[in-house]
């Protein structure tokens, strides 16, 4: 073959190489972009309700009173509403002593160590059983392991006991009970 | 002359045999029930939890790895905080990837990552935090995590 000839084969190869290219080039992306997900389904919220006060009534002057916490009408009686079968953390905030609106006189309350039942399936008071959660349990150190009812209710019910002094003064006294929830992430 | 018809032709042969690289979600970063007020953390070492990326390609060559991360998941009018901290990547690149022992481990998804292509190509893996508030209404939340790789060329 003479030096044209080869020249000639070798133009031809080039354009068919370049064409070739420019086909290679079009299939390799320059880059490639892929776009997943973060999902998250945020459960019900926690909330809890004083549904009913400790009430202790009429008392006299140096007569202890005792209101336990199976009695429908008077037990303190808390609602805690959230999902189903979740893992809580409770504590209550107890007062020492109940106090006149003015703050004029204060009568003192106590609560013992099995002043506290959790019920987790929302029956009341009077009608829990040992089933249902803990009865007369601690109120200063509530169980660890309590959760939130199938039903997404838990209640707690709570008794106590106050001591008037002889020379208490007549009138209203009050004083605020503190229960805190909050989910524990079981 | 002839030296040279050779080399031409063999830069077009190579240049016509490289391989697109692409991208597989394997996996979405899946928080699953949280409760509201308790933050929850999705490990990259979890399986089915954890994002998953798969990057296919040409063996051996080198490519940018660079994630465009959500601060939020959301759902219509509502968010929650989302966190990526500096060590919640990793990366593997051998032909089975191990997701509980990466080759590469505890990088930064907020920086552009240069890793090369195994066999198999390269798996990604992404974990992260989600901060729910106390009262954060119940729901469906999700947000955008975009992958962009690209050949370097080295």
């Amino acid at each position: 073959m003479n030096k044209k000839g080869v020249e000639r084969k070798f133009a031809a190869v080039v354009v068919a190489a370049i064409i070739c290219f420019s086909l290679s080039v079009n299939r390799v992306q320059a880059q490639d972009v892929a776009t997943g997900a973060a999902t998250a389904t945020v459960l019900a919220a926690l909330s809890v309700i004083a549904a009913q006060n400790l009430i202790f009534g009429n008392i006299y002057q140096g007569v202890a009173s005792t209101v336990a916490n199976n009695i429908n009408a008077s037990s303190g009686i808390f609602n805690i509403l959230g999902q189903g079968s979740a893992g809580i953390s409770i504590s209550f905030v107890l007062p020492q002593f109940i106090a006149l609106a003015d703050g004029s006189d204060r009568m003192t309350i106590g609560f013992s160590s099995t002043d506290a039942t959790v019920d987790s399936n929302n029956t009341t008071p009077a009608t829990v059983v040992a089933g249902d959660g803990w009865i007369n349990t601690n109120p200063n150190n509530l169980p660890a392991a309590t959760v939130i009812g199938a039903a997404g209710q838990t209640n707690v019910y709570l008794g106590g006991r106050v001591y008037p002094s002889v020379d208490q003064a007549a009138g209203a006294y009050s004083g605020d009970i503190i229960l805190t929830v909050a989910y524990n992430g079981t | 002359m002839r030296r040279l018809f050779i080399g031409v032709t063999l830069f077009f042969l190579i240049a016509a045999s490289s391989a697109a690289q692409t991208i597989t979600v394997n996996n979405n970063l899946v928080f699953g029930d949280m409760f509201p007020g308790v933050p929850n953390t999705i490990s990259k070492y979890t399986a089915g939890a954890a994002a998953e990326f798969h990057v296919s390609g040409t063996n051996g060559a080198e490519i940018s790895i660079q994630f465009t991360l959500p601060t939020k998941l959301t759902k219509i009018g509502v968010s929650i905080q989302l966190i990526f901290f500096d060590t919640d990547c990793a990366i593997d690149h051998r032909p089975n990837p191990d997701q509980s022992s990466p080759l590469f481990d505890n990088l930064d998804p907020w920086s552009t990552l240069l890793y090369r292509l195994g066999v198999q190509g390269l798996t990604i893996y992404l974990g992260g935090t989600a901060v729910p508030r106390i009262v954060q209404p119940p729901g469906a939340y999700t947000a955008d995590i975009t992958l962009t790789v690209a050949y370097t060329g080295a």
